[in-house]
């Protein structure tokens, strides 16, 4: 703000002198020629008509002669100042307009008035940095969960566009050079409530930068970085980034582990889907030969996992060079039906749509499913404007690119555990995924969980703090216990992971204990969720189920209690 | 020989010069005070204050700061004396002439303050 003043300032000197010269010039003159009245008899014109008289001309308001209609001598000196005196005025407004046109000076304005939108934000917040179709999925994502965000753009239309809608008109936002670590600081960077930076624009390149300067400026700060090349990966890798997103890797991964085990791949599925979208439905990807179109950089991880797998496939791409390696490969773009038809479509089981191309991709899937209507297609879409086009194209798998590095970043951001969780649950066997999707399909009713966190610890710890003292032990089911039913009704949700220090436990059970510091992880409906919270703020009524008796309130009440439990 | 520091200095000077020209004399002697000299002040402090806008030196804010001190107690001289000569039943009294003067004494002080920093500015250069 103290910048813009002085700039101002600067700028005005000018046109403030020319217009104080010509205005006491003009008062001067006008106060020392005399006037006459009705009869004749010189009158004195007195500084403050002289004042009143040159101010209202110059700013061409023109009231009137006074005191007296003007003598013709009075009349040619208005004559001759008159112009002077209305074109520094004229001048001087001229100049303040210009000042604030000025393209400088208003980035010079919108940077600090971004800069103490920023300070004075006073909620944990993350950086966003590239706000295309990923980002502004991860912004909407934060402002759900009630977190904070602050966005950085390369392109002013876009950041011009966000102001626009309703969802991110609190967003505090700036285009600028996002590498730069002006801009960073700018940004929050050093600020106690941020939380973590995001890093999600569309160039690799630009993305491990930011990376880098981010981890060099403040170590102990999560990033978490979209990259889309394995040599971008492993550099960000190298350096520190905590989470590196690279989203073909992790579809590909996630193809694999519905190939191989669609159970778990359903469980992961729900727990990070959008909370209150509709649950999806078993996917069973079947075993045979598959045919994949396009071995870029989507394909090619898909091809590796598919060899992983064991099963049998057939690579179809425009470009010669990337077919190598391959035992059964076809040269062609995968649009044309006589390029499938070479690649076997009519006994293959499941085709992948993999080119960089959405409008190849789709393509691909209808002349696919003309010739074998029972294939199982998987899509890729990399355009975000074209989500209405695949749903009509209703493939059993599609890989929107946004939509995965975004999920993934803000089930990271928001709910640390659950990514522990999800990794266990890969790793364990079947009956685990069996067990964990029995026991959410009991309490989510078709709608996707949200998840949340409950860290027994300040202030939400007082119900574990008073039962400890009292020598009531309590556990789990006392807090998944529904305050609000007298019988022992159970909030639907789960409890998926409990963190004690360095200790984990998965799924614990009801007869679990808790004590203070335990973090715990569940996943239910929002309604469990509020009513959770609210059971925790009041200690009594939890200490009171658990022990089946109502604690008195009260210091002095609960000392006379304890007395009388004594005796 | 720089044009613009001569303008500078011309103005602050200037602005000090008129102001004591118009203070001195009876404090309540209305003939010893013209009010074109009060004007003429008033208008020079004026320029001399926007020249001194931009400057963001501690010495060039304590300057500002002293021209803006004498503008307002001229301003308010001219104010009072165009209210007691205009809109006043006693008009211009012995009294409300003092009480101009005793303003515009106020202003010369701090004009007076300005061309010392000025001073002290322009000898610490070293040439």
């Amino acid at each position: 703000m103290n910048d813009i003043l002085w700039l101002t300032m600067r700028r005005m000197r000018l046109p403030l002198i020319v217009l104080l010269i010509v205005y006491f010039g003009s008062v001067f003159l006008v106060a020392s020629v005399p006037g006459v009245d009705s009869q004749g008899r010189p009158v004195d014109v007195g500084f403050l008509e002289a004042a009143y008289f040159v101010t209202i001309m110059s700013t061409t308001i023109g009231f009137g002669e006074i005191p007296e209609p003007f003598t013709a001598q009075q009349r040619m000196l208005v004559l001759a100042i008159i112009l002077p005196n209305v074109v520094a005025w004229l001048y001087s407004i001229g100049a303040i307009l210009g000042l604030f046109l000025d393209p400088e000076f208003r980035s010079v304005l919108r940077r600090s008035r971004f800069a103490r939108r920023v300070r004075w934000l006073g909620e944990p917040f993350f950086i966003v940095i590239g706000c295309g179709n990923t980002g502004s999925l991860v912004v909407r994502g934060l402002l759900r969960r009630g977190l904070q965000a602050v966005i950085l753009e390369k392109d002013p239309e876009t950041v011009h566009r966000l102001s626009l809608r309703d969802e991110f008109a609190h967003v505090p936002a700036l285009a600028c050079d996002t590498t730069r670590r002006e801009n960073l600081e700018l940004s929050g960077l050093e600020s106690a409530d941020c939380r973590g930076v995001i890093v999600t624009t569309n160039d690799d390149h630009a993305n491990l930068r930011i990376a880098i300067s981010v981890k060099l400026l403040r170590p102990e700060l999560p990033v978490l970085a979209r990259s889309e090349m394995q040599q971008t990966s492993d550099n960000m890798k190298s350096f520190g980034t905590d989470t590196v997103i690279d989203p073909y890797a992790i579809f590909a991964e996630r193809l694999y582990l519905a190939l191989t085990s669609p159970i778990k791949y359903l469980v992961q599925d729900w727990l990070i889907s959008v909370e209150g979208t509709e649950l999806r439905e078993p996917l069973h990807p079947p075993i045979g030969r598959w045919i994949v179109c396009g071995a870029g950089r989507f394909g090619a991880r898909m091809l590796e996992r598919f060899a992983d797998s064991g099963l049998p496939f057939t690579v179809v791409d425009v470009r010669e060079s990337r077919l190598k390696g391959y035992d059964r490969a076809v040269v062609g773009r995968g649009t044309e039906a006589h390029t499938l038809q070479e690649a076997g479509i009519e006994d293959a089981v499941g085709i992948v749509a993999g080119t960089g191309d959405d409008i190849d991709n789709l393509s691909i899937i209808m002349t696919a499913r003309e010739l074998n209507s029972r294939l199982f297609v998987v899509a890729r879409q990399e355009q975000h404007a074209n989500d209405a086009l695949f749903d009509a194209a209703e493939g059993d798998l599609v890989a929107k690119r946004s939509h995965i590095v975004a999920r993934r970043i803000l089930a990271i951001a928001t709910t640390p555990l659950l990514q522990t969780f999800l990794q266990h649950l890969i790793t364990q066997d079947e009956d685990f995924a069996e067990r964990t999707h029995a026991l959410l399909k009991s309490v989510l009713h078709g709608r996707a969980p949200s998840m949340w966190l409950v860290d027994l610890r300040g202030d939400m710890a007082d119900g574990v703090r008073l039962a400890r003292e009292d020598g009531i032990r309590l556990q789990l089911s006392h807090l998944i216990h529904n305050t609000r039913s007298t019988e022992g009704e159970s909030l639907s949700c789960v409890c998926l992971v409990l963190e004690r220090g360095a200790q984990r436990v998965f799924l614990p059970e009801g007869t679990h204990d808790l004590q203070e510091g335990d973090r715990l992880l569940f996943s239910g409906r929002g309604q469990a969720r509020r009513e959770m919270f609210w059971g925790l703020t009041d200690a009594n009524a939890l200490v009171g189920y658990a022990t089946g008796k109502y604690l008195p309130r009260g210091a002095i009440w609960r000392w006379i209690w304890r007395r009388q439990q004594r005796d | 020989m720089n044009l613009e520091k001569v303008a500078f200095a011309f103005f602050i000077v200037l602005a000090l010069t008129l102001n004591f020209g118009f203070f001195v004399g009876e404090i309540d002697n209305p003939a010893h005070h013209g009010a074109i000299e009060l004007g003429a002040a008033l208008a020079v402090s004026l320029i001399a204050t926007v020249l001194k806008f931009g400057d963001r030196s501690q010495l060039g804010a304590v300057m500002l700061a002293t021209s803006l001190v004498a503008d307002l107690q001229l301003l308010l001289a001219a104010v009072t004396w165009g209210y007691a000569a205009n809109v006043s039943v006693d008009g211009v009294t012995a009294q409300v002439m003092a009480h101009v003067v005793s303003l515009s004494g106020g202003a010369l002080l701090a004009n007076l303050v300005s061309v010392t920093l000025l001073v002290a500015e322009t000898v610490s250069v070293r040439r």
